[in-house]
């Protein structure tokens, strides 16, 4: 299906939707093309190739709404499912912030087109004698060096059309080490780029460094005895710190009114330590909101203090609050001027922590987890790698406790995020 | 060169609806219908997938797709074909259940949910409801002469509850309840749901005035909602036979004790004590018949859950647990009905037997490791002091290593709790149940 082919199933099921009697409609026709190179135990298993078709509508009437998806985009299947949907949305309540998206205009086109499988099989094999090689204890459970291209056409009856063909490379490996009969925590590095010929395999998303970590993780002990310590969360562990806080200015929490952060734009929430910013035109991401939006940059934290909050349109009309759309994914943390190196040793006790293995953190932020694939620092030296070692603490505590940012940065492609210390964390 | 071929194909139909409402507002109303053919071919000692989800593709040419992939991965070297044990089902197995509820009723009930709640708990902050199912169809055949026609389907509704603590910030609990089937067989009326929703309620307010947990090792309770999820993340991970070719430590320890010899732990394929579970696999999706795994035979390891490439590299039978979750997702080794077996105490008198401890009610996510070093999120805990439930706990961390834990369980309840309201994770989604009984056990608990 090619573009013409998106754009003409997308004005056909949106007049079908307008002939069917919605007040306001939003279409979006999208094709994804992939082929993936796996590897399983060490060696390459299989190669897949998936092409899926999808066709999203989501229908108003009389401020009612409802949606679907499917896959089947055949003439019969789009009046059976324009039909149900209309049935859906009379079956739905009223609300007046139901609405889509209107004068938005887009055509983004990113990241490589065409899928090289020459290209996949070439950095699978750097990755395998790079494992044989460095780091032989390593099984790798799993692999994969993959190219998709997402193509999609978005139409809504607000005069919005938006289409991207997105293109991306993707590799990530998990696996553990193994010495006799004992075994390291498995670990996991991956992430998205325009191009994987740019760099050796193992230079991507700091694969290497996973790998070499995880061998030195099989013999570990626990961190022994309850204390507050300081953790430096690898940017891995950053990420979930980063989820909490992107989940506290979303639609959710906001319209539930449970936000901590709701009345507190234009505060600090934060160290100033800390600025948060979108990147939404990284590698797999389309600068386009899921409610068919062009999403200009946002800045989420300015030194600290919260810049805004990020409705959908939905939420903003839900709740008073300035819509602020967003992609799906695609943000950075900005480098600190600490080395990673000068932030250990600011460390007196605490742990370098790999990974948090963690239920969701509670709405008030309180957490606890077990930090995996992670080493004790005391002194300001890392030490011996850590089993059963639990920390508790508070994200939005967590937030203002950040003691130091590295001026390194991982960059994974969606997310690029630096190594962070921070104080106060409860160790058993 | 063995240049032996496997070849299955697998016509897939995927049918989903979710509804989420916050505080009354219908913020979610989907479904979904994802339909798709896939072929995996088998080559030469590697693996070809090819799927699409165009009807107008011939499923001869998504074959030779697959076909062409797994003869492309000879540029990584030739290698001799493994045998693919395992027999070939041929039979039918669709759920046939009540007749489906509309949406326009189910929006009905989640609004009589909400407004219930308010009228009737007028301190709470906010509700939200989520009320889905999901009914997956598979067509599977394959060159070994497997036919089989299945359906899995569940259906869930999860109640959330909020309220805030005296410092103004949220407190939450949360219940699932969940069935085979579709919204229609779940019964999730307001007659039924409102006596869960009160004992529901009675726990916010407990923990509204909830403390920290005591970190570190404790005697716990586990009640029985918790059990299944133990048997899933502590030893069921560590105990499917790709993670153990991956390294995990169970590999060495067949026949070995891993447990107390109060805990028996199987996945279960299709049937308990004569009643279908509530995920039932007959067949998985490479057509060999499936049949229950005994992982842990009276505190006893004793097999793992294979496909027939994992069966093959392990020498031992295939247990018909290879599932793909989507159309276009190739089969892993994958949990069906996963339990910890029921034993002859009574919870009351495993709580009365504890002088420092805690009982551990509702469970979040959780997450495996190859060490069996496992985690779950607590989110309904009491203290227990001198054989009594003291004050409730705030939000906290089960962890520990799966063996140790196990082999400290001292007391199993004679009841047993099922539930398939989660998803498993890995690299696909998965949809499975969990089941079991109250265990008494000594684990760490994250806490000040």
């Amino acid at each position: 299906m090619n573009e013409a082919s998106l754009q003409d199933t997308a004005q056909r099921a949106l007049a079908l939707m307008r002939a069917q009697g919605f007040d306001e409609a939003q279409v979006t026709v999208s094709r994804t093309r992939q082929d993936e190179l796996n590897i399983a135990h060490n060696e390459p298993s299989l190669l897949r190739s998936i092409e899926s078709q999808r066709l999203s509508l989501i229908g108003l009437v009389d401020a009612r709404k409802a949606s679907t998806e499917l896959t089947d985009l055949g003439e019969a299947a789009l009046r059976e499912a324009v039909a149900a949907l209309f049935s859906d949305a009379h079956g739905a309540p009223r609300d007046e912030a139901n609405a889509v998206s209107s004068g938005q205009q887009a055509r983004i086109v990113q990241g490589p087109q065409e899928s090289d499988p020459a290209l996949l099989a070439d950095k699978v094999r750097e990755l395998l004698a790079f494992r044989e090689r460095e780091t032989p204890k390593m099984m790798l459970e799993e692999g994969v060096a993959s190219h998709t291209l997402a193509t999609s056409h978005t139409l809504t009856s607000g005069g919005s059309e938006l289409s991207s063909s997105i293109g991306i490379h993707e590799m990530s490996v998990l696996g553990t080490a193994r010495d006799g009969r004992q075994s390291s925590s498995f670990n996991y590095a991956g992430g998205a780029c325009h191009d994987l010929a740019e760099r050796a395999a193992s230079e991507w998303f700091g694969i290497a460094e996973m790998l070499r970590d995880t061998e030195q993780q099989i013999h570990t002990r626990p961190v022994g005895g309850k204390f507050v310590g300081e953790v430096v969360l690898t940017p891995m562990a950053v990420d979930d710190l980063l989820a909490w806080l992107l989940g506290q200015i979303g639609d959710v929490q906001l319209i539930a009114g449970t936000s901590l952060y709701r009345d507190r734009v234009g505060q600090a929430i934060a160290s100033p330590m800390l600025s948060l910013r979108s990147r939404f035109d990284a590698p797999g991401v389309a600068a386009l909101s899921a409610d068919a939006f062009v999403t200009p940059p946002v800045e989420v934290l300015r030194e600290g203090v919260l810049m805004t909050l990020t409705p959908s349109l939905y939420g903003s009309r839900k709740t008073g609050l300035r819509h602020v759309p967003i992609a799906a994914a695609g943000w950075e943390i900005a480098a600190g001027e600490a080395s990673r190196s000068q932030l250990v040793s600011a460390v007196p006790r605490g742990a370098l922590v790999g990974r948090l293995s963690m239920g969701m953190p509670a709405s008030n932020g309180d957490f606890s987890g077990v930090i995996k694939n992670s080493f004790s620092i005391d002194g300001g030296v890392v030490g011996q790698a850590l089993s059963e070692t639990m920390i508790s603490g508070n994200m939005a505590q967590m937030l203002r406790d950040v003691a130091g940012v590295s001026r390194e940065r991982l960059d994974m492609g969606a997310l690029v995020l630096p190594w962070i210390r921070i104080s106060g964390l409860h160790f058993s | 060169m063995n240049t032996a071929t496997y070849r299955e194909t697998r016509h897939h139909e995927l049918r989903k609806s979710r509804m989420l409402m916050v505080d009354g507002n219908l913020v979610s109303n989907a479904r979904t219908v994802e339909g798709g053919v896939s072929a995996r071919v088998y080559e030469g000692g590697y693996w070809g997938f090819a799927s699409t989800q165009d009807d107008g593709v011939p499923v001869e040419r998504i074959v030779d797709k697959a076909s062409r992939n797994a003869q492309a991965m000879a540029r990584f070297g030739q290698r001799a074909a493994l045998a693919l044990p395992g027999g070939a089902y041929r039979g039918e197995h669709v759920f046939r259940g009540r007749a489906p509820l509309s949406p326009k009723d189910s929006v009905d009930r989640l609004a009589q949910l909400h407004a219930w709640c308010v009228q009737r708990y007028p301190g709470l902050k906010s509700t939200r409801f989520i009320a889905a199912d999901e009914h997956h169809t598979k067509r599977v055949a394959t060159s070994h002469g497997a036919e089989v026609l299945s359906s899995i389907q569940r259906a869930l509704c999860y109640l959330t509850l909020i309220a805030e603590d005296e410092h103004g910030a949220p407190v939450e609990v949360s219940e699932t309840v969940s069935a085979k089937g579709h919204l229609g067989d779940l019964d999730w009326s307001l007659e039924a749901l409102a006596p869960q929703i009160d004992r529901l309620h009675d726990h916010l307010q407990a923990k509204r005035h909830g403390v920290a947990a005591r970190g570190g090792l404790h005697t716990v309770v586990m009640a029985p909602q918790l059990a299944g999820m133990l048997a899933h993340e502590a030893m069921g991970h560590p105990c499917e036979a790709d993670l153990v070719l991956g390294g995990a430590v169970t590999g060495g320890l067949v026949g070995q004790r891993v447990a107390s010899d109060l805990v028996s732990m199987v996945d279960i394929a299709h049937t308990y004590e004569g009643r279908e579970v509530m995920i039932p696999v007959y067949a998985d999706d490479e057509g060999t018949p499936a049949r229950d795994a005994v992982l842990i035979q009276d505190g006893m390891l004793t097999e793992f859950m294979s496909s027939r490439e994992t069966a093959a590299r392990l020498g031992v039978p295939a247990t018909g647990s290879a599932r793909a979750y989507s159309p276009g997702d190739e089969p892993l080794v994958r949990m069906r009905n996963t339990a910890i077996l029921p034993g002859r105490d009574k919870l009351d008198d495993m709580i009365a037997g504890v002088d420092d401890g805690y009982l551990l009610m509702k469970t979040s996510n959780g997450q495996a490791d190859s060490t069996t070093e496992f985690m779950f999120g607590i989110s309904l805990a009491y203290e227990i002091r001198d054989g009594k439930l003291g004050r409730a706990i705030r939000d906290t961390t089960i962890s520990g290593s799966a063996i140790k834990v196990l082999q400290s369980v001292d007391a199993v309840s004679d009841d047993m709790y099922w539930n398939c309201g989660g998803y498993c994770g890995k690299k696909q989604l998965m949809v499975v149940s969990m089941g079991g009984p109250a265990l008494r056990a000594r684990a760490h608990l994250g806490g000040e």
